[in-house]
């Protein structure tokens, strides 16, 4: 009885934890499926700092060009998620107003600043095929044609 | 002992699915005649030719509901910045298209302002709708 309690806990924990070294960051909840991700996949909430989420969710009605406004407690819910799976590490945090995880410093260290021609960033699964699963591990990085991604360290 | 979770669960279940209750498109166009008549006193009934129009047009914007949705209603659309592929729009498509009323409005609140920089009206959106109900994959 105390272990069937206990199991979510420990899901949770393996998810978040255990599975982070391999950089696969499932499970998302449903709510957080069903807002963030019919513009785009849904991005891991451990790639950025609690205030860049807070930045995102707070202008949602401009966000990134475009209007992704929702209603107070579907919003208060969403960003309650991100806050709690947000990552704490300095290199994790914003670096600009709109709060892009493309542009952290981590982000950078580990992509570069130049995109593959005609090809976002901020679109993951161009190159990360798995990336629509929470998958980001290496194995699974299929590179298109003329990225040649800068030093790793 | 497995009878609080259970019972915890099947609250949630029951939470999601009763969160809107279900619709049609023409039950949901239904409700938008009171205000089309109420913005234009000569409304004489939604046309699928003026959704076409609306549909496919332009509105002073580099954006038309045909960029993300494709010119074809029935066929999957791609999102023009993200590139990510939307489900077809036309309800003979996809069954899943307005059945709830929270997500028609949601979707209608954020596209229409980016496409109109301002809402759609009721006659826009019945007229829409209209035309999407006259689109066969
Ligand atoms: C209405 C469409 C839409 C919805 C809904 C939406 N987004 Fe976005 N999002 C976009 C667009 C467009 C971009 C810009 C993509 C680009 O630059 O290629 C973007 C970019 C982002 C980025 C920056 C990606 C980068 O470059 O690192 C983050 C973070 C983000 N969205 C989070 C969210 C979150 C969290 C939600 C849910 C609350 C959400 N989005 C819902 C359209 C949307
Ligand atoms: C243009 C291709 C490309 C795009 C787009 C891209 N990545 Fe990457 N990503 C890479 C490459 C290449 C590496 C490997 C760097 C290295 O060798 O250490 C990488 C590494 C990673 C890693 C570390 C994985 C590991 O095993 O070390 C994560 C996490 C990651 N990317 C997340 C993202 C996210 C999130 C996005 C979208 C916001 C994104 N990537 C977009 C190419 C890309
Ligand atoms: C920038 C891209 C984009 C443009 C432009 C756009 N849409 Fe959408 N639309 C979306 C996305 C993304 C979804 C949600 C994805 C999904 O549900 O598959 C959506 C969903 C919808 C829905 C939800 C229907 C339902 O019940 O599921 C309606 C209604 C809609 N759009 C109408 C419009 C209208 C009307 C226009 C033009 C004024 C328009 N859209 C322009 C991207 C766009």
């Amino acid at each position: 009885m105390k272990i069937l309690r206990l199991l979510p806990l420990l899901l949770a924990a393996a998810a978040s934890t255990t599975f982070a070294g391999e950089h696969v960051y499932a499970p998302y909840t449903e709510l957080y499926v069903r807002e963030c991700a019919s513009c785009h996949l849904a991005y891991p909430p451990e790639l950025m700092t609690a205030p860049g989420w807070k930045r995102v969710m707070s202008q949602l009605d401009r966000h990134f060009g475009s209007d992704a406004s929702l209603d107070t407690p579907t919003r208060d819910g969403v960003a309650a998620f991100l806050a709690q799976r947000a990552s704490s590490r300095e290199k994790h945090a914003p670096s600009e107003n709109s709060a892009r995880i493309s542009k952290t410093v981590w982000f950078v260290r580990e992509h570069g600043t130049a995109p593959p021609p005609k090809i976002s960033f901020a679109n993951c699964s161009a190159c990360h095929t798995r990336a629509e699963q929470a998958d980001f591990n290496e194995r699974s990085l299929r590179l298109p044609a003329g990225f040649r991604h800068s030093e790793r360290d | 002992m497995k009878l609080p979770i259970l019972s915890a669960l099947t609250l949630v279940l029951t939470g999601f699915a009763s969160h809107a209750a279900a619709t049609t498109a023409r039950e949901y166009q239904a409700t938008l005649v009171a205000e089309a008549r109420a913005g234009d006193a000569a409304f004489q009934g939604f046309s699928a030719a003026r959704g076409d129009t609306f549909f496919h047009q332009r509105h002073n914007g580099d954006w038309s509901c045909a960029t993300c949705h494709t010119d074809n209603p029935a066929a999957s659309g791609l999102h023009a910045v993200t590139h990510k592929t939307i489900r077809p729009l036309a309800p003979a498509a996809n069954a899943e298209r307005f059945t709830s009323p929270e997500k028609i409005e949601k979707w209608f609140k954020r596209n229409c302002n980016d496409v109109l920089k301002r809402a759609c009206t009721a006659r826009e959106k019945g007229d829409l709708i209209d035309f999407l109900l006259t689109v066969k994959p």
